[in-house]
């Protein structure tokens, strides 16, 4: 480490980046909490001071008591189904095979898909009357559905949709993960007669710990807060059967003008998805 | 795991199943977005052949798309959004990381907790009460609001410390005694050594703010500003039978992604694994 004789050069070079991080990641962040704490007066420029009475109001009201088990029902399926999944995937790509590098590049394919994009694509694929999908269906003998267009398809639908550009990308940290262990481990164990299941258990689980951790924790937030698919696909519908909380958030702002509504949500998220992620590292937490 | 090959051909049927379901829905859409509009509706139901395989073949959809809904600003603007982050955003990023990773200073720990804590942060949190920010400073429908808040990228400030805590110290104490200035030092060494670094932070720094949504969508609102996501996205109500032009918007946005990353997936991985599996 250098100590520069001009006390000022670290800070100097410090300077532009942190004028950036701080007025745009974190003071917003603060921003929101003191928002949620006010009350536009009728269409003035001037907030009012109105305690947590922003907070009172949610809790009165059953759109909010609805986004929010849809959020978290939401999760619930989600987030295990694209962690196992990506876990799958990840053993798959790490298979010591002839040509592994074409399926590891197919594979890595959707990193460049969007969510806008993934959902675009896959709403006209849907489409109960006209959909690709529901032809397939109908040629093989079952009946069309009408998924994003029901209320008991639509949040399926979605999950199907976001884990088809997802579970790829979670993949490639748990693969880079795989490839930090020594082959030499399983060499070890294979010679002890360790079957594969106990090689998984024994070594492979607790050796990718760590990127294990870091692709739940990430892979909850983002799906915590994920919305571009409810706003382009079924706007929250249909009977606010995918209203998440992050929807409901944007609408209360650009919809209804309520910047402390919208706060006062956007800060009960963060809580509940800080709390989600605490409870996940401690039971990632490595043993040893 | 599965060192022995003689048994891999279960494996191969897996990969083959996953492959097909990753390019089958992107196929469908390449191949129709090259079919008349009359011709994608006729052959959708009952299925044959003809529902997956196009029997005339024609660029309208994309000729439209150019000419008719304005493709042509809506690339600009994403390019050239994505190509002031990238310039600005490696720059901000490296030099911050020269100071985290070369000097000793006051507070350093704090401030390195607050670049973890920010990239930890999505955009799509912020994205709400940022706006109220922008709209104080009259940014809104801007370039200056697109691109100014979403330049400092505290992802990028962990990779380039990463990969300067390796470059050895004499480097910089033999330039010292040669008497260079410490932003010669930046620029004229240690710069020119961070190629790999360099690629694969301009890399995540394209692919984000191509496939950015949230943001854009909340900073502007004329069509004037509108970026590739956004247009994605205002397609689908305002043209929503246009299915040939759709599934075109959906190659277009694909494409770019792709050409760029294809070639250098090896950066891209070692950018982001990088952040998952060292301190």
């Amino acid at each position: 480490m250098i100590e520069a004789r001009d006390k000022k050069v670290p800070y100097l070079f410090l300077f532009p980046a942190f004028v950036g991080l701080l007025l745009f990641k974190l003071y917003p962040i603060f921003s929101a909490i003191i928002q949620s704490l006010h009350t536009r007066i009728f269409l003035g420029e001037e907030l009012k001071f109105v305690g947590l009475n922003n907070y009172i109001n949610l809790f009165e009201d059953p759109v909010f008591w609805n986004s929010l088990k849809v959020t978290l029902k939401f999760n619930l399926v989600i987030n295990p189904l694209q962690i196992v999944l990506a876990l799958l995937l990840a053993l798959l790509l790490n298979a010591n095979i002839k040509h592994i590098a074409i399926f590891r590049g197919i594979n890595f394919v959707p990193v460049a898909v969007s969510v806008p994009t993934a959902c675009i694509l896959w709403k006209i694929m849907l489409s109960p009357e006209q959909g690709v999908v529901n032809s397939i269906l109908v040629a093989l003998g079952m009946n069309p559905q009408p998924f994003l267009t029901s209320s008991s398809q639509a949040l399926g639908s979605i999950i199907a949709i976001a884990s088809w550009k997802g579970v790829g990308y979670w993949a490639l940290f748990l693969l880079a993960g795989l490839q930090e262990i020594p082959p030499t481990l399983y060499e070890a164990s294979s010679i002890d007669g360790a079957s594969r299941w106990q090689q998984f258990r024994v070594i492979t689980y607790p050796m990718m710990k760590r990127s294990l951790t870091f692709v739940v924790v990430s892979d909850t937030v983002a799906n915590m807060l994920l919305f571009a698919p409810m706003y382009i696909l079924t706007s929250g519908g249909p009977n606010k059967s995918t209203n998440v909380l992050m929807l409901e958030s944007y609408n209360s702002a650009f919809l209804y003008s309520d910047m402390g509504r919208a706060s006062a949500i956007l800060v009960i998220m963060v809580l509940i998805t800080f709390i989600i992620i605490s409870i996940e590292s401690k039971l990632l937490k490595p043993e040893y | 795991m599965n060192r022995q090959s003689g048994s891999s051909w279960y494996i191969y049927i897996i990969h083959i199943f996953v492959a097909l379901v990753i390019l089958l829905p992107l196929a469908f859409a390449l191949v129709s977005s090259f079919r008349p509009l009359n011709d994608i509706f006729k052959y959708m139901s009952p299925v044959t052949w003809k529902t997956f395989l196009p029997t005339q073949i024609t660029c309208d959809a994309y000729v439209n798309l150019f000419r008719e809904r304005g493709f042509g600003r809506i690339f600009f603007n994403t390019f050239y959004v994505a190509f002031v982050c990238v310039i600005f955003g490696v720059i901000l990023g490296s030099m911050a990381a020269f100071a985290f990773a070369f000097f000793n200073f006051k507070g350093k720990n704090v401030l390195f907790l607050l670049v973890l804590i920010t990239f930890m942060i999505p955009a799509e949190l912020v994205a709400i009460p940022l706006y109220s920010l922008i709209d104080r400073l009259g940014w809104v429908d801007t370039y200056y609001g697109l691109i100014i808040p979403v330049i400092a990228n505290g992802l990028v400030i962990f990779l380039y410390r990463q990969f300067f805590m390796d470059l050895p110290k004499e480097l910089i104490e033999s330039a010292r005694i040669d008497g260079a200035s410490w932003i010669g030092i930046y620029w004229d060494i240690i710069m020119p050594l961070s190629k790999p670094v360099t690629v694969s932070a301009m890399l995540l720094i394209f692919i984000q703010h191509w496939e950015s949504f949230m943001w854009p969508l909340v900073a502007t609102r004329s069509k004037e500003y509108r970026v590739v996501q956004v247009a994605l996205s205002d397609f689908t109500t305002e043209y929503a039978t246009y299915w040939n032009e759709m599934f075109a918007t959906v190659i277009i946005s694909v494409i770019i992604p792709v050409m760029v990353l294809l070639p250098l997936q090896r950066y891209f991985i070692q950018g982001i694994t990088h952040t998952s599996l060292k301190e």
